[in-house]
């Protein structure tokens, strides 16, 4: 491990510009900018639990315990469910006993494979009830509602895009 | 990512962002153009220093003497004279491959200003003292190896009264025990800075060189008492293939390389081209790097004894995936390249663990920092090779990476980083450079493969781990079709079993559809209908199963949680009917229907079944105190159900140990006695994988123990309650142990009562012989691990506060943080 405080190289493990910016953006003026920069980052200096993305909707419970239990033993795990239908909607969070753990597993883990997806791995403050919850409009990730590429493993098109596709068909035919 | 939001804060102003919620990384280039501004200097000197010799495009001897020169010609400025100082010994610490770069650098920048080199080397110095105080063995390697590299700036010896005081510490530490490993380590660190003070400018200091390498000879040489113990391949098992110690291979090589005249003609000596470009500007007769105002060797003092560092040491074995195939595609043990390379590549991949995408690229550009002659161009195939074989030969660079990494994924006990590292880090050089690497590592894998049975089995089973991951990091795409004839192997041969437990862990990564759609005809029947099934049948259902009335009527009411009035009748009645069919133990089938209950109500996800053994978590707890065999039924229900899919038991026994609903003597005893099955069992990776975690749970536990025990500041009575848990617990750990070697010492003795009744009780047939091996493989591994436990353990309590130690009085009460701390060891 290297002993310098400013590496030669970028590192894999900080937070990613995800997080430092969903707090800039409810900020007000710079003072407060500052406190929450560093609220935000303290909460992060310990942080043991990861947010992890791109997650296909069909990879389950086993198949994520199986290969971020190679970074340690893991204490938590919380799948991310459609708020409707409560069926897996592509992320979860998973949690480890020491902050350790979780920064190898943005190092190690973080842009891997699994199930053949690319998956996201951030640094998250921890997990609270109600954040298993998709937040987009029909209840899955927000991602999922515009999305225009085709992803088989995560729905299809993104919902709120394929509805005005379809809408957009229906028009066309009634116009024939 | 870091760099965007910075650049979006400063152009956007603070409102713009709002309103882009989507894709706020990508749409940069829309934004007015960025104001035209010079680069200040000392961030292109930064850039440039910190990018030396990575392209093969340029010539690095010019970009040596563009940094000194632009440093040296404004000396005045503080900004860059700071950051060339502090980039260089970065580099230094961080990127081990650039050292003779960098020192090559340093030389010219001394000899155009004399100041700014001995800036350098103040700070070198510091550096150099702060490590050896703290015991950082390899960054004092490093520094030394820099500082040797500006060996003609010196005065007198330069760096060798240095290296001989470490080699005084070293004799001291060797006459006061043969178990020292320190001593090594110190001996390995002068060994590997020789050949670059050799490969410095400086002349006339081979008889210096020689005497230090007489010294040592006797210390390196002598084999220590725990290389056996760390060799990839056991001696016993495979002599042939058991490598030497790097320590004293490094001895005889470079005792080699003293009769050549130091030829190392596989370092870097980019002065040597910087002399070249200023020829013109020389004065005859004067060599640029024999400055005429020498500096004296910073001033270091060694402290006696030295300090261990933060790791503990052991010794280290040379490893090669590449030995023994029809060409030599990687220099062999014989050619100090050999360990040349592998020093500075090993330094490279532990040191940047932080940026696997930068270690990765780092690897693929190895023959950027090597001599042009010592490798052939990059990707050349196998096949090539051969043409290219003879005298002066030259290696495979992608297999000289590949072999690099692989050295510290078979690291004993173990290596710096967890193995995701190592595998996360293949995966990246696969990435970057597919048609190069891809080859290289099918030939690793097939050595490692054809040497299975007679591999450590830590080690194997780390190999079956690794595969299994990469393949699920590339489409699981194998040629398997290789493979074919050794499914007609026993069941229990290490080839069969390999491949069995390497399709299980690709099931465990993906699921069993996808696994079979990936392999050949032949391997189908191997993925059985069990596996593809997401729930496994509920035994009880089938009428005939005994107790099958009242196993679905127990199923159904942990179905609807019902209250333990309910389950206590069916239970009981399972025993009654038990007793009067003259069970011996009622409680094992009653346990049997609980427990298997359980898995099936549970069997949708891992957090299904742990809500339901927490809901019956009281019910479970009272079975271990009243029948120690029922607690082993427990574990045996739970394999029983998953039986198909031992992934999620490990699991599931994983959490119940948790819960201490179970022990890790009973998961020993569940695997090792009831189901050793004349040792087969053996054969079998998820049952090496449950008990490796088993006893891994109980060695984490004590080791946090330990490190309360040896915190400092700690007084009665703590002193003496800790000590007590430590002892109680050292008891435990020892008996399990011992209950691990009972248990095999019968199977890799062939006297295992199981073992003898098979067959003619000959003990001669054929699978009898692979039995054994198991048992030798598995005895090895767990004696290991006891003398790495019990040496870890005595270090620490070496240093600890004796037991007595009251506290000084007017101090400030700790009691309270000191049961937190215990508290925190029990909860894990």
């Amino acid at each position: 491990m290297s002993v310098l405080a400013v590496n030669t190289v970028d590192r894999l493990d900080r937070p990613s510009a995800y997080y430092a910016g969903k707090n800039k953006r409810r900020r007000y003026n710079d003072r407060e900018e500052e406190r929450e920069q560093d609220e935000s980052s303290s909460k992060l200096s310990n942080a043991t639990t990861l947010y992890v993305g791109n997650l296909s909707f069909y990879t389950t419970e086993e198949q994520i315990h199986e290969l971020f239990a190679k970074c340690g033993e893991i204490k938590r795990l919380v799948m991310g469910l459609d708020r409707f239908n409560k069926t897996p909607c592509g992320f979860c969070f998973v949690e480890y006993y020491t902050h350790q753990d979780a920064l190898d597993c943005l190092k190690y883990i973080g842009g891997t494979k699994l199930d053949e997806r690319i998956i996201r791995t951030d640094l998250d403050p921890g997990f609270e009830e109600g954040r298993q919850y998709g937040r987009g409009k029909s209840g899955g990730q927000v991602r999922d509602e515009y999305r225009d590429e085709y992803d088989p493993g995560r729905g299809g098109y993104g919902r709120a895009y394929d509805e005005q596709r379809q809408r957009e068909e229906d028009e066309y035919g009634a116009g024939r | 990512m870091a760099d965007y939001e910075r650049r979006n804060n400063g152009y956007r102003g603070g409102g713009g962002g709002r309103k882009r919620r989507y894709r706020d990384d990508e749409d940069f280039d829309r934004r007015p153009q960025r104001r035209r501004y010079e680069e200040p200097l000392f961030v292109q000197v930064r850039r440039q220093l910190l990018t030396i010799a990575e392209s093969a495009a340029r010539r690095v001897e010019d970009d040596i003497m563009s940094i000194a020169k632009s440093v040296a010609e404004n000396y005045d400025d503080q900004e860059l004279r700071n950051t060339y100082v502090d980039i260089s010994l970065d580099l230094v610490l961080e990127q081990p491959m650039k050292i003779p770069f960098v020192a090559a650098t340093t030389l010219v920048a001394y000899n155009l200003k004399a100041e700014l080199g001995a800036d350098l080397l103040k700070k070198a110095g510091e550096a150099l003292q702060k490590y050896i105080d703290l015991g950082s063995w390899r960054e004092v390697k490093l520094l030394l190896r820099f500082l040797g590299g500006l060996q003609p700036l010196f005065e007198g010896e330069g760096i060798f009264p240095l290296l001989e005081e470490l080699f005084a510490r070293a004799v001291d530490l060797q006459t006061a025990s043969s178990e020292d490993l320190l001593g090594l380590e110190l001996v390995k660190i002068i060994l590997f800075t020789i050949p670059y003070v050799m490969t410095s400018p400086a002349t006339g200091f081979e008889s210096q060189a020689l005497a230090l390498l007489e010294k040592t000879d006797i210390i390196a040489s002598t084999p220590h008492a725990l290389v056996d113990l760390v060799n990839t391949f056991s001696p016993d098992e495979n002599k042939e293939a058991a490598g030497p110690s790097v320590i004293s291979l490094l001895q005889s090589q470079l005792q080699g390389e003293a009769n050549r005249g130091w030829e190392l003609k596989c370092l870097p000596r980019p002065w040597k081209g910087v002399q070249e470009i200023e020829k013109d500007d020389q004065e005859p007769g004067q060599s640029l790097f024999e400055p005429v105002n020498k500096v004296t060797f910073p001033q270091v003092n060694v402290p006696n004894p030295v300090p261990n560092g933060p790791r503990p040491l052991f010794p280290e074995v040379y490893i090669s995936v590449y030995a023994n195939q029809e060409i030599d595609t990687v220099p062999p043990p014989s050619d100090i390249t050999s360990l040349l390379l592998r020093d500075a590549l090993v330094d490279t991949i532990n040191l940047i663990d932080f940026n696997r995408v930068a270690g990765a690229k780092y690897l693929i550009d190895v023959d950027c920092y090597f001599t042009p002659y010592t490798f052939v161009k990059r990707a050349t195939p196998f096949d090539r090779m051969r043409d290219l074989a003879g005298e002066g030969q030259s290696w495979k660079p992608e297999d000289v990476a590949v072999d690099a990494v692989f050295s510290q994924l078979y690291q004993l006990p173990t290596p710096e980083h967890k193995l995701v590292y190592y595998h996360a880090l293949l995966t990246e050089c696969c990435k970057i450079a597919p048609a190069a690497i891809a080859p290289s590592l099918g030939r690793a894998i097939r050595f490692l493969y054809n040497n299975l049975d007679t591999m450590d089995l830590e080690l194997s089973n780390r190999f079956l781990d690794w595969f299994a991951h990469h393949l699920s990091n590339f489409g699981f795409t194998w040629k398997w079709s290789e493979w074919v004839e050794d499914l007609d192997l026993p069941a229990i041969h290490p080839k069969l079993a390999f491949i069995n437990g390497a399709l299980d862990k690709e099931i465990r990564l993906s699921f069993a559809q996808r696994i079979k759609g990936t392999l050949p005809e032949p391997y189908i029947p191997l993925i059985t209908e069990g596996k593809e099934k997401d729930t496994p049948e509920f035994k009880y259902m089938s009428e005939t199963a005994p107790y099958a009335k009242e196993g679905q009527e127990l199923m159904q009411l942990i179905r609807k949680k019902a209250g333990d009035e309910e389950i206590q009748p069916v239970i009981a009645s399972i025993e009654e009917q038990a007793q009067s069919l003259g069970v011996d133990d009622p409680k094992i089938p009653s346990t049997d229907a609980l427990v298997t209950s359980i898995c099936f109500v549970g069997s949708k996800s891992l957090s299904h079944v742990l809500s339901c053994i927490e809901r019956n978590k009281d019910r479970l707890l009272a079975i271990g105190p009243v029948s120690q065999r029922a607690r082993c039924q427990i574990i045996g229900s739970v394999m029983e159900y998953w039986a198909d899919q031992s992934g999620i038991a490990i699991d599931i026994i994983d959490k119940l140990l948790n819960y201490t609903i179970i022990s890790p003597l009973s998961v020993l005893e569940w695997a090792l006695s009831e189901s050793i099955a004349a040792g087969t069992v053996l054969a079998k990776s998820h049952i090496y994988e449950m008990i490796s975690a088993t006893v891994g749970k109980v060695t984490n536990r004590m080791r946090q123990i330990v490190a309360a025990r040896t915190q400092p500041g700690l007084y009665e009575p703590q002193l003496s309650v800790l000590d007590e848990t430590l002892a109680r617990e050292r008891a435990e750990m020892q008996a399990l142990f011992q209950f691990i070697e009972d248990s095999i010492v019968s199977v890799a003795a062939g006297s295992n009562d199981e073992l003898m009744e098979r067959g003619d009780g000959s003990g001669d047939l054929p699978e009898d012989a692979i039995i054994r091996q198991w048992g030798r493989r598995w005895l090895r591994v767990f004696r290991r691990k006891v003398a790495v436990e019990e040496a870890f353990i005595s270090d620490a309590l070496a240093h600890a506060t004796p037991v007595g130690t009251e506290a000084p009085p007017m101090q400030p009460d700790t009691s309270g943080e000191e049961d937190v701390k215990i508290a925190d060891a029990d909860e894990q």
